[in-house]
């Protein structure tokens, strides 16, 4: 068991953001999380890496609790977010950026860079390049190279593909998938498309107005009321399947 | 022949009251609806300086040391009131982290300058240590009070960076650092810009107050020299003792970006 979630609360002002989270998340799981909008998920995975803080509750990480040391945390937890950032400088200067604090990155030599581009499907790209000029899709496969560095154990995706097209998408996801593989990732992904879910994530949390409402495989939970009640239409969940 | 002192009368006063007269006409011309509050600013202005001369005489007779350090301190005291008052944001413990830098670079460098470059003697002289604590103060206020506004700016612009080097496992001042330096370099630009074309564009302030009052320009330039590095020095130490202080405000004990703190406030 690599996360534990017990009775997590999550209140912002009066709004209970998120209600009564209970799970365990096993090493090596592709997990989706997925709902409506203002459903949480973003919270939620916030959490994970403690960026958020629950109201109330208890989340371990790998048995310790999960503010004991936050920034060896944020190491093993890395996280793609909907819009790469991508920071002013060449493309070596963003993968080696997490080197200003910490000395193994600093040391990275280039054929380890050229590597870490090549893991991520980014070839043909010069290090001395300006980063900002890439496109939407490497400047995303740039961000989850810059994350690979810190070889973490978990990876989390914050609808890492909603503001590129369905072949880019899942080209990345793709992606993702053999790292998963290959490098043993946890992955915990967070989206409203679910279509495009149910073709990587063996397990899904559905989430409604900060509740799971649903946790199981796709296959089950088709069966259940879940999506509709998520405000995911049903007949997405029958073209998909 | 250089006259050895130009006199300036109330009734002189009365007369430089038609450049607000002018000023007046032309806002009114232009409609720029300014009217009343330059009225109020001219108001206030003379009220305020004319206090102070006052203020200033009384503490000049007293030649004490208390009297000079609590004139300072309340000095201080009302530039971190002003300061806190022109924050667009709400930053927490703000007051604290402007006295502190205010009172820092006071005692630094008033005090070399008294101590090591002046020599004054008694070291809390007022005639010295009055005007010269009130431009460090004066200075430091308005260049940490926009410091401060542009580091939330910054803070705003790039909160998902902030966010993404926190991510990645920097500690809060390595993933404002940016923010940082680019607050500093804003306000720091505008001073070396005024070493720069000091004197070929036009005289200081400082520098003319002095000429006017019958001083060797000579005497008067090198016044001038050493108040331009001391504000320099002065905008420096402040806003990097200030931006120390505050941006540890926009972080929780579990190194999370106070996001809330970003929203303008109401």
């Amino acid at each position: 068991m690599i996360f534990q979630f017990k009775d997590v609360h999550l209140r912002v002002a009066d709004l209970h953001i998120l209600q009564e989270l209970n799970f365990e998340i096993s090493k090596g799981e592709f997990v989706a999380v997925i709902g409506a909008s203002g459903a949480g998920k973003s919270s939620l995975l916030r959490m994970f890496n403690a960026l958020t803080s629950p109201s109330q509750g208890d989340i371990t990480f790998r048995g310790l609790d999960i503010d004991s040391d936050i920034q060896a945390l944020r190491k093993n937890v890395g996280v793609l977010f909907q819009n790469p950032i991508v920071f002013e400088g060449t493309v070596r200067e963003n993968l080696l950026i997490a080197g200003r604090w910490d000395s193994k990155i600093s040391q990275t030599l280039d054929h380890e860079i050229i590597a870490a581009l090549d893991q991520v499907g980014l070839v043909d790209i010069k290090l001395t390049q300006h980063a900002r000029d890439l496109s939407g899709g490497e400047q995303q496969r740039l961000a989850l190279a810059r994350t690979l560095l810190n070889h973490p154990q978990v990876l989390l995706l914050d609808e890492p593909t909603s503001n590129l097209d369905s072949k880019l998408a899942r080209e990345i996801m793709d992606q993702i998938e053999i790292l998963r593989k290959e490098l043993e990732l946890t992955v915990i992904a967070v989206s409203h498309d679910h279509m495009l879910m149910r073709r990587y994530a063996k397990r899904v949390i559905i989430l409604s107005h900060g509740k799971i409402i649903g946790d199981g495989n796709f296959k089950t939970l088709d069966k259940s009321r879940a999506f509709e009640e998520a405000g995911l239409l049903k007949n997405e969940v029958n073209d998909a399947t | 022949m250089r006259p050895d002192f130009y006199v300036l009368s109330w009734n002189d006063l009365l007369v430089s009251l038609l450049f607000i007269a002018f000023s007046l006409f032309l806002i009114k011309k232009w409609k720029l609806g300014l009217e009343n509050t330059l009225l109020i600013g001219t108001l206030r202005t003379f009220v305020q300086l004319t206090l102070m001369g006052y203020v200033l005489t009384y503490f000049f007779d007293q030649q004490h040391w208390a009297f000079m350090l609590m004139l300072l301190l309340i000095m201080i005291v009302i530039a971190s009131y002003e300061g806190t008052r022109r924050q667009k944001n709400e930053i927490p413990h703000f007051f604290l982290a402007m006295f502190v830098a205010l009172l820092s670079a006071a005692i630094l460098i008033l005090g070399t300058i008294l101590l090591f470059i002046l020599d004054v003697k008694p070291w809390y002289s007022p005639y010295a240590a009055i005007p010269i604590g009130g431009m460090i103060i004066g200075n430091g206020l308005n260049s940490t009070a926009l410091t401060a506004n542009r580091f939330v700016g910054e803070l705003k612009h790039r909160e998902k960076e902030i966010e993404t080097l926190l991510a990645l496992g920097a500690t809060p001042k390595l993933a404002v650092y940016d923010a940082m330096k680019a607050s500093i370099h804003a306000a720091l630009i505008p001073n070396i810009n005024a070493m720069m074309t000091v004197g070929l564009v036009q005289l200081p302030g400082v520098m003319t107050g002095q000429i006017l009052a019958g001083i060797d320009p000579i005497i008067a330039v090198r016044y001038q020299i050493m108040i331009m590095y001391m504000w320099f020095t002065t905008a420096t130490m402040a806003n990097m003792i200030m931006l120390a202080i505050v941006y540890r405000q926009f972080f929780t004990p579990r190194l999370q970006l106070k996001r809330e703190l970003l929203r303008e406030k109401s």
